[in-house]
């Protein structure tokens, strides 16, 4: 279980930072916290598809109904191919930053990266280093599967939550 | 076997110690501790030996071993176990080996020598035998994680204190945590921490001081300094870990107990880098500021030449060449 300081320390944290959506499961607890700008994102995009679902018809109005319907039953696959996408990348597991701090691929410059998309992890597989204030975090993966995506730069600023890793269970 | 025989002579404090007693403490036979004692000759002890009465010690190289620290520390939990090498590859490896091996909080790696020191970003340092203080510090902290990165701060302190305690010589803390004198590095501390989600398993300070070199390869001569080089004459580094370890013990409670404000006191009182125009390098290119404090995170804060402040959390410092020279 968390405790009351613990929580009101996350919250802070998130409040202050740039994450819209952070998710917790600790001991059998489970702590979900949604900035109210994160569903308006969301609503944003379905227009956004409908409206390349209209446009496709509005072109060739002039062609025989065939061919129209054909390319109504066309048309909303975008949609779909998307809906399945943005589930897929949910269904995949996010190495989070634990702190603030420089992001490292590597353990020293012109060394091999700790591991690249392809890659095989399993849970104490360490995956990158977070630095500040000369204080090194090698971080263990916890999770076992394959590295899909690296969705920082090397040297780069991230922040406490921040997704590092995707990766497919 | 050495160790005990080393302990008992420690216990007696100057007083002679009975080959006889000695044999019956230890269960081996007399010509067994004179095998041992002989050693411990070669290592720079001095025995006054008299028939009849046995042995007393008479004086002890500044060699820090177990003993040698153990006796008057004035710690409780730094030090309580303490694993010393005449020579290791580095004492931080060392360190996660007896962290993962379940060490408790506390323990103490010091070597005389380390062939393969490390420092910032895998970089070599020179820690050649007899000259330094090569030693890491295993701590079991019960804290959020976030807070972790302010220990290297407060490592700073300990060290910086213990050096002006024991040598009188002003070192000062560059951000985060170098120690120079004069602009030259004396010593360097690098930690490092295992964790998982939602607890510290462990976290390690390693600590690399110049101490009795005398001159250094020619490529670290403008950079590096020793005490030694400092003081003018030999530094004795066994009274100078003890008040690493004191000290660090006493900042760690200071900072459970009351957080991060009086460390942070400490710390501005002993730095050089605040007031002072610094050039960053990061691994992407470098800036250039004036370095106008820490914050209640210890993170530095840069004001830039266009006014906007920025949060500094890693990066190699140096000050900046004033326009006017």
């Amino acid at each position: 279980m968390l405790k009351i300081h613990e929580l009101r320390e996350i919250i802070r944290l998130i409040d202050q930072s740039s994450i819209q959506e952070f998710e917790l499961e600790n001991e059998g607890s489970k702590v979900t916290i949604r900035k109210p700008g994160h569903s308006t994102v969301q609503v944003v995009e379905q227009p956004a598809s409908v409206q390349v679902v209209q446009t496709a018809p509005a072109a060739p109005i002039t062609e025989q109904p065939v061919v129209q319907e054909k390319k109504e039953e066309v048309a909303p696959q975008p949609v779909v191919t998307a809906q399945v996408q943005a589930q897929e990348e949910e269904q995949l597991h996010k190495i989070v930053s634990p702190m603030v701090g420089t992001f490292y691929s590597k353990p020293e410059p012109g060394a091999p990266t700790y591991v690249q998309p392809g890659d095989k992890i399993n849970a104490n597989t360490i995956v990158c280093i977070v630095e500040a204030m000369k204080l090194f975090n090698e971080i263990e993966a916890e999770v076992s599967g394959e590295i899909v995506k690296v969705l920082v730069q090397d040297g780069q600023l991230v922040e406490y939550g921040q997704p590092l890793f995707l990766v497919k269970p | 076997m050495k160790e005990k025989i080393l302990q008992i002579f420690k216990d007696a404090n100057g007083d002679f110690v009975s080959g006889e007693s000695l044999s019956k403490a230890l269960n081996c036979s007399r010509t067994a501790i004179w095998k041992h004692i002989e050693e411990l000759r070669e290592e720079g002890y001095t025995f006054e030996a008299v028939r009849r009465s046995g042995y007393r010690l008479i004086s002890s190289p500044d060699i820090p071993s177990q003993v040698e620290v153990q006796t008057g520390l004035q710690a409780k939990e730094l030090g309580r176990e303490i694993h010393y090498f005449g020579a290791i590859d580095s004492t931080q490896h060392k360190a996660h080996e007896l962290a993962k091996g379940g060490a408790p909080h506390g323990t103490v790696i010091i070597a005389d020598q380390q062939a393969g020191g490390k420092g910032r970003m895998g970089r070599p340092w020179h820690s050649p035998a007899g000259t330094g203080i090569w030693m890491s510090i295993l701590l079991r902290p019960e804290l959020p994680l976030y807070r972790c990165p302010q220990l290297t701060l407060l490592a700073a302190v300990a060290v910086v204190q213990a050096i002006r305690e024991t040598t009188g010589v002003r070192a000062e803390i560059k951000w985060p945590n170098d120690i120079l004198v004069e602009q030259k590095k004396l010593c360097g501390i690098l930690t490092e921490l295992n964790a998982e989600t939602d607890q510290i398993n462990y976290l390690i300070i390693g600590i690399g001081m110049n101490v009795n070199t005398e001159d250094f390869p020619s490529e670290l001569r403008d950079i590096a300094t020793s005490l030694r080089i400092q003081v003018g004459t030999p530094v004795k580094r066994i009274p100078l870990i003890q008040r690493i370890l004191e000290n660090l013990e006493k900042l760690y409670k200071l900072y459970i107990e009351y957080g991060f404000s009086p460390i942070k006191s400490l710390w501005e009182a002993h730095a050089n880098t605040i007031g002072k125009r610094v050039v960053l390098r990061q691994l992407h290119g470098s800036l250039e500021g004036l370095a106008i404090g820490i914050n209640e995170e210890g993170t530095l804060l840069v004001r830039k030449d266009n006014g906007e402040i920025e949060k500094v959390y890693s990066a190699d410092i140096e000050n900046a060449s004033s326009p006017s020279t």
